[in-house]
């Protein structure tokens, strides 16, 4: 049998780490951080039945962090009575949305057509934002399930962005940007966000500018929205996880300087 | 005129989008609303000329017998997708969307999670404290990273010192990157529009 060289060591390691804290089930104490509370702030301050565009902007493969962050805005935003209109500007998230978007409206009995719309995908993501910004209808004449604009409920008062109280893209990538950028500086539409936590500081300067209203960061981001909406849910669990890998790769750094400083040192001697 | 046309057509674009974006005029409006139409039309069709060449190069692959079953089962994926689309649609609750929710998202998210095995592999062998400013990035990056963990927050100063990183160095410098890539981005777009950027029409003149 070929002998495991250290990398494959790392990956064992890794994989026990995480996998022996996930069945032990440690609860976490995470303090709320300003960006999240202001998220919840907000739609907390929307008075009922107020119209708020959703972006999925991201693809499948990081599900497994925007699926917490999304899922726990949804909850908040459905038990707060909201109307929520869905949009895709990745084609990879219009299905994971609508499914999102579903699975949340049926925990709070909220209906599709009066409660929330799903309109799906639009290509090229700049000029669906600069369309949706002159006309929702023209943008979408239809929604996802081949509904026509006109014959949804809580879509007939809604002509564009000036008749919504904000967008929330949920964005693994640069999309966010594109939001802020068109939505935001041309349009004047309220910019809020839940992005992976790789992208964090790439938002960081739109948000202390006041372009991008509100930032949900990564799992923990999700974890302090669950616990502000004292709903248990992914965030929680995968925060979990996602500690004990950083806390892991730190624990690797350390051992990998020891080890290089020693060998200098060695080498020296 | 060969060259001339589009140039045209480039410079009274560009202007005329460069103006419509300033102004709330109805006709600006509508030609607001139109362009970007249009655009998508445009757009959807470059998705064509993709298709077509990521087929054309995979079945040559095919022939030729390069990496030979990949390619089969990545022009077989492709077909069966495209053929399941045409007969049942891709709305919620078709075949094609099933074999999106319980093939491809769960290989992508596999193949997302393992950068967490290569993530920890690296940082072992490559974050050295081999000179100053990896010493800085080495201590910058075991900060940032205690303080995302539970046990950040044993320490008080941590967050805090997290945030002010994030909020001053980090950012000042993402912010310079930014103006950069804005200053760039506007020279770009004015030598194309004025005409003095022409490599986007192709040849070498």
């Amino acid at each position: 049998m070929k002998r495991l060289e250290p990398r494959h060591w790392i990956f064992v390691g890794l994989f026990v780490a995480i996998g022996c804290t996930m069945l032990l089930k440690i609860p976490l104490e995470i303090p709320i951080t300003d960006q999240t509370q202001k998220m919840y702030d907000y739609i907390e301050s929307l008075p009922e039945g107020s119209p708020l565009i959703i972006s999925f902007d991201h693809e499948a493969s990081s599900l497994p962090e925007i699926k917490p962050i999304a899922l726990s805005i949804l909850r908040h935003a459905f038990r707060k009575g909201h109307k929520l209109i869905g949009v895709a500007l990745y084609a990879e998230g219009t299905l994971i949305g609508y499914r999102l978007m579903q699975e949340t409206a049926a925990e709070y009995d909220r209906e599709y057509g009066r409660d929330y719309a799903y309109l799906g995908f639009r290509p090229q993501y700049i000029a669906a934002i600069l369309s949706m910004g002159e006309s929702l209808e023209q943008t979408f004449p239809q929604d996802y399930l081949g509904n026509d604009f006109q014959d949804i409920e809580m879509l007939r008062t809604i002509g564009n962005y000036d008749d919504v109280a904000g967008v929330i893209s949920i964005a693994d990538g640069s999309l966010t940007t594109h939001w802020i950028e068109y939505g935001g500086g041309r349009y004047d539409v309220r910019i809020l966000a839940g992005v992976t936590a790789a992208m964090v500081t790439t938002y960081d300067p739109y948000v202390a500018s006041g372009q991008l209203n509100a930032l949900v960061a990564g799992l923990r981001g999700a974890a302090e929205y669950e616990k502000l909406i004292d709903r248990e849910g992914g965030g929680n669990r995968g925060m979990l996880a996602q500690s004990t890998a950083h806390l892991y790769v730190i624990v690797l750094i350390i051992i990998g300087n020891v080890a290089y400083f020693r060998s200098r040192r060695k080498g020296r001697g | 005129m060969e060259r001339r046309l589009p140039l045209l057509v480039c410079f009274v674009s560009g202007l005329l989008m460069f103006i419509m974006y300033f102004s709330s005029h109805p006709t600006a409006r509508l030609i607001n609303l139109t362009v970007p139409l249009y655009w998508q039309i445009v757009f959807a069709f470059t998705l064509i000329i993709g298709v077509a060449s990521y087929l054309r190069n995979n079945v040559r692959g095919i022939k030729k017998g390069e990496s030979r079953p990949y390619r089969i089962v990545s022009v077989g994926g492709f077909v069966t997708m495209v053929a399941v689309a045409a007969i049942w649609g891709i709305k919620a609750d078709t075949p094609f969307m099933w074999i999106f929710e319980n093939i491809q998202i769960p290989m992508q998210s596999t193949v997302f999670a393992l950068l967490a095995f290569f993530v920890a592999s690296a940082s072992f062998r490559g974050f050295r404290a081999r000179s100053i400013p990896a010493t800085i990035l080495l201590i910058t990056a075991l900060l940032i990273l205690l303080s995302r963990t539970p046990l950040g927050n044993l320490f008080d100063f941590l967050p805090d010192l997290a945030d002010w990183l994030r909020n001053y160095p980090s950012m000042s410098a993402r912010r310079a990157i930014l103006v950069g890539i804005g200053l760039g981005s506007l020279t770009t777009s004015l030598r194309v529009i004025i005409g003095i950027e022409r490599t986007w029409l192709g040849g070498d003149k």
